[in-house]
């Protein structure tokens, strides 16, 4: 549903401009807005937000319809992208001024490449306002061009490990303090097997889990990219990452029996155990699908692992504290180690015909009040002073702790290339297999660097 | 408007019998197919014509997002005529194309023949069966496939692993190879029932008095079905290879959903996903227009033989 | 099978038997996909995530229909792909048929390029179009319409439709019509009484064809119906999948919305089965 009230749309978006109209009228008596246009001038512009995936909850979503509407007198209409499809539509629509949306959430390492291409506008001057320097760095980073500030971010998530507590316990190995106590205690769990299952991971890592694989790449300083004389270098080859690679190596060979093709998609279903619950109704089948010890994964994760209870005749996953843990990947120091900071970035479109109300928008995302409702409903606000408000549970202490020391993909215009042709993929899916991981990975040095600095 | 006055050279052969239209209809024919014509220009006109322009152009992100596109004449073309990876895909998907295409008619026909040659229940029951498999929307049936070959919970290990096969936690998905196999499997699935009905559909045109009499000569069954059956049937048969071999190489949306499911994208990749993935994926719309027009190029040659067939009997 | 028949008869009789047993059993393998779909769309997640797979949906339930039905996008998709698809349907069937009736019943200038161009329309790599094809719609204020969308799936089954209905037009002798002329009718009426209802095969045939691909296109629909409001049911259904697999996909919901996208095609293919068996490429044998 675009601005163009005037221009003849399809007859359905029409109608529903015109409802929404109806709305917009009585709502747009309070607040003095600061914006340039009064809040009676608004009445009957929508302006429209996509958001990606089904993450920011319905809640917040009102929250930010009502609060646009008593601010602004204008409509606020949020559509939902999938992830999947979202660089698809943000090519087609962005630069489109009739068809744009306004305002815009995208994922972290697919910031850069929009920004070079210059899809977003500036807005340094309310970069301050907005939280200046408290705003998560490594995430503005990414939406930064020549000193000028285009996309900023809107939520984190960092990755931690969940764990079957009483299968470590099992096969004897306490909780580790270091990266090397951790590969050592998970290739442990592997071969002593306590259950005695097929095809079992003392560590489920997917083989082309390359988002979860990096943090042993930076936790032993390797990097995958690095900016040299402007021009941006693919850094697989360098002798600290090649010591992460062959971290990992070892862990793809000796801890995690995960397909080589597995992706980061839902690694929990490996921890949690569907089948014995099945066998007390069924016939036993001496089989049970839990197959992994522990898993990294985003924090929200948690809302999927634990045991099955029926509530309200539904079937749903209860955390358990006696079997189940969540814990910081440990860095080779015993503090966090760099883990991928997942989460995503927003940002005006610049082909958008409304830009004042659009940043009044941004204005309300950044506000105390919302950043606290992000990190009620578990998503990392972007604004560190509100961190408080993902709560004191485990989950947000390791969602907190991890956060300290996460790290983003490389800014370089075209990282986000390298995702879509899926390279990291390919490579990692080659890791384990790989006699000689240097020359491995010169070749994707190779075909990554040309890429990076496409624009 | 008669053949033998005005026509074009490429219609000089027509045969001169042609039925000269009565003279008041002149422009009859023309207004028939003015509607066809104006929808095909309307809807393809500008997006082939962006595209072969787009061919001839370095266009990407920026150009996306306003800056003038560069002509760079035929760098896309020679980029990619150099690239080994290309032929890859492209011998790939030949390969692809090739077994599906002949998978896909030899089973049909085979089905065919068998609706022909059974009663009217077991006719009906494999009648019905292929109808739901073919009406099953894409998205739905590559949904439930990829669940069947799912590596953990997925139907075929289990199955496999009853019969005694250690296939528990295989993923088929991973090596190129099964990937295709299972990619196949699911092409041939899905175009088998339009295949077989169109087959049957042409066998039961063929007067049964034909294949009385063939049986009275005492024709037995396979000679039966090699001089007689397939002859007859053949212009059907040669015809839905031919859309199977067009419709095979361009085979997108399976092999895109089966690659999100597992597989390693850049080793399993066909055309029709290689230029997804280099357009709307990573942003390069020159190469990807100048491999979709080599894509075109591609399946006019591997078609040749029979467009030109189908082209001499339309003159 | 009686014991008094010729032995050449009832050998007959038993091939038949093992032929009909063949022909049920590829039955079962060929629709085991689709029930294997309905069977999961009344099970839960929980048994469905287990490793020993459940076969037969007792204990099953209708809940995840109720979420499906419950889904607010589900009957603004469900509406807009009607739509789409019926003026689809009913544009290409004109359109080929015109088509159709031209290239098999005159000779004129242009008709082996028209015949030529259907062709090789059918080879256009359709994924690197994408890309134009919002800028066009974009620019003629045609994107998130419905009758946008027909127009590019007209166009799309159109070469198709003509090519199958093209040897069903030649396959009508014209004699047949000129003898009802002879009788008196005009030719328009000769056409309508005499030549329509033989073509009547070919005409189902097109419009089924037209009907799967407007019922099951995705990726046309992703480009050109930017918003929520706008989508397709396959847009749709894949956004339900999408949203169940960012937490933990629930087959057995996925599976229901997947049958109920099924279900308005395998009732039409059921009621125009009879007609359409005949009609599929029948043309080309007659042409």
């Amino acid at each position: 549903m675009k601005k163009t009230l005037g221009l003849a749309v399809a007859t359905t978006t029409a109608a529903l401009v015109l409802t929404a109209c109806g709305g917009g009228a009585t709502g747009s008596t309070s607040d003095p807005s600061p914006s340039a246009s009064g809040t009676a001038g608004n009445a009957g512009k929508t302006i429209t937000l996509w958001l990606a995936g089904s993450d920011t909850p319905k809640e917040l979503r009102t929250y930010l319809q009502d609060t646009f509407k008593a601010k602004t007198g204008a409509t606020l209409a949020i559509e939902e992208q999938t992830w999947p499809d979202l660089v698809t539509k943000l090519t087609t629509a962005l630069p489109d001024p009739k068809n744009t949306p306004d305002v815009t959430e995208l994922g972290n390492t697919q910031s850069p490449t929009f920004t070079n291409v210059g899809a977003f506008s500036d807005v340094s001057d309310l970069y301050q306002e907005l939280g200046g320097s408290k705003l998560l760095q490594s995430f503005v980073d990414v939406g930064t061009v020549d000193g000028k500030q285009y996309a900023l971010p809107y939520y984190f998530g960092s990755r931690y490990l969940f764990a079957r507590k009483d299968l470590w316990k099992e096969a004897g190995v306490a909780q580790p303090k270091t990266l090397d106590e951790f590969d050592t205690a998970v290739k442990t769990i592997t071969a002593k097997n306590p259950r005695g299952i097929k095809n079992f991971s003392g560590f489920f890592l997917g083989g082309q889990d390359w988002r979860n694989g990096i943090s042993w790449i930076f936790a032993n300083g390797g990097e995958l990219a690095k900016q040299e004389n402007g021009q941006w270098v693919s850094t697989l080859s360098d002798p600290n990452t090649v010591k992460g690679l062959t971290q990992l190596q070892d862990l793809y060979r000796d801890a995690s029996k995960a397909p080589a093709d597995a992706k980061d998609q839902t690694p929990w279903l490996y921890v949690n155990d569907a089948d014995e619950i099945l066998d007390a109704n069924q016939k036993v089948t001496g089989k049970t699908s839990l197959a992994a010890a522990t898993i990294m994964a985003p924090g929200w994760a948690h809302w999927s692992i634990g045991d099955l209870k029926e509530k309200d005749g539904k079937k749903v996953r209860e955390w358990n504290d006696a079997t189940f843990g969540a814990f910081v990947l440990p860095g080779n120091d015993g503090k966090p180690a760099p883990v991928f900071a997942g989460g995503s970035n927003i940002a005006i479109s610049k082909a958008s015909q409304n830009q004042a109300l659009s940043r009044e928008l941004l204005k309300i995302i950044f506000s105390a009040d919302y950043q606290k409702k992000l990190g009620g409903a578990g998503l990392g606000p972007a604004n560190s002073d509100y961190v408080s408000s993902l709560g004191d549970d485990q989950f947000a202490k390791a969602l907190i702790e991890s956060a300290s020391n996460s790290k983003l993909t490389p800014a370089a215009p075209g990282w986000a290339t390298v995702e879509s042709k899926m390279i990291m993929e390919e490579f990692f899916s080659k890791i384990r297999d790989a006699s000689d991981l240097t020359a491995l990975a010169k070749e994707y040095d190779a075909k990554i660097t040309p890429l990076l600095n496409l624009k | 408007m008669t053949s033998t006055a005005t026509a074009p050279p490429e219609t000089a052969s027509a045969p001169p019998e042609a039925p000269p239209a009565p003279r008041p209809r002149r422009h009859l024919p023309a207004l028939l197919v003015v509607p066809a014509v104006v929808l095909l220009v309307a809807a393809l006109g500008y997006p082939v014509g962006w595209q072969v322009v787009t061919s001839f152009q370095h266009f990407g992100m920026m150009q996306q997002f306003g800056q003038p596109p560069e002509w760079v004449g035929l760098a896309n073309y020679t980029a990619l005529l150099s690239d080994p990876n290309l032929w890859v895909i492209v011998g790939r998907s030949l390969a692809f194309c090739l077994v599906c295409a002949l998978l896909t008619v030899a089973i049909g026909l085979a089905l065919a023949l068998l609706m022909g040659a059974v009663g009217r229940v077991g006719r009906l029951t494999l009648q019905v069966a292929l109808l739901l498999a073919w009406a099953m929307p894409v998205v739905a049936s590559m949904t439930v496939w990829t669940w069947i070959v799912n590596w953990r919970n997925g139907l075929l290990n289990w199955a496999l692993d009853r019969v005694g096969v250690d296939a528990q936690g295989h993923n088929w998905l991973v090596e190129p190879l099964s990937f295709f196999v299972v990619a196949a499997v699911i092409v041939v699935w899905m175009s088998v029932p339009f295949v077989a009905l169109s087959i049957y559909a042409g066998l039961t045109q063929l007067s049964p008095e034909v294949l009385e009499a063939a049986e009275i000569d005492g024709a037995g069954g396979w000679k039966r079905l090699r001089l007689i059956i397939l002859p007859l049937v053949a212009p059907v048969i040669s015809i839905v290879l031919l859309l199977q071999l067009i419709w095979d190489l361009r085979v997108f949306t399976q092999i895109k959903l089966l690659q999100d499911a597992g597989g390693v994208a850049n080793e399993t990749h066909l055309l029709g996903t290689y230029i997804y993935q280099l357009g709307t994926g990573a942003g390069d719309f020159g190469m990807a227009s100048a491999v979709s027009i080599l894509m075109l190029l591609l399946t006019v040659a591997v078609s040749w033989y029979y467009v030109r067939s189908l082209m001499k009997e339309e003159s | 099978m009686s014991r008094t028949l010729g032995p050449a008869r009832s050998r007959r009789s038993t091939r038949r038997t093992v032929l009909t047993v063949v022909a049920v059993a590829v039955a079962l393998v060929w629709a085991f996909p689709v029930y294997w779909m309905l069977n999961s769309a009344f099970l839960d997640k929980v048994t469905l995530q287990s490793s020993t797979p459940t076969f037969l949906p007792f204990g099953g339930s209708l809940d995840n229909f109720a979420t499906v039905f419950g889904d607010a996008g589900f009957v603004r998709a469900l509406g807009i792909s009607l739509a789409v698809t019926l003026i689809t349907v009913a544009a290409a069937i004109v359109v080929a048929f015109l088509g159709a009736l031209a290239i098999s019943r005159f000779r004129f200038r242009g008709r082996r390029s028209f015949v030529l161009a259907l062709l090789l329309i059918q080879m256009l790599p359709a994924e690197g179009l994408f890309i134009a094809q919002y800028k066009m719609m974009s620019s003629i204020g045609l994107l998130n319409n419905i009758l946008g969308l027909a127009l590019l799936y007209t166009a799309a089954v159109v070469p198709f439709t003509v090519w199958m209905l093209r040897g069903f037009v030649a396959g009508v002798p014209v004699e047949l019509e000129e003898a009802a002329m002879v009788d008196g009718l005009s030719r328009t009426k000769a056409f309508l009484r005499i030549t329509f209802p033989l073509l009547a095969p070919g005409l189902v045939a097109s419009g089924v064809y037209a009907f799967l691909q407007a019922w099951n296109e995705f990726t046309v629909a992703l480009v050109v119906m930017t918003e929520e409001q706008s989508r397709t049911l396959p847009l749709w259904l894949r956004g339900f999948v999408q949203a169940s697999a960012t937490r933990e996909t629930d087959w057995g919901q996925v599976m229901a919305a997947s049958t109920v996208v099924a279900v308005p095609v395998i009732i039409f293919f059921l009621v125009v089965q009879g007609r359409m068996s005949n009609g599929l490429v029948g043309g080309a044998v007659k042409g």
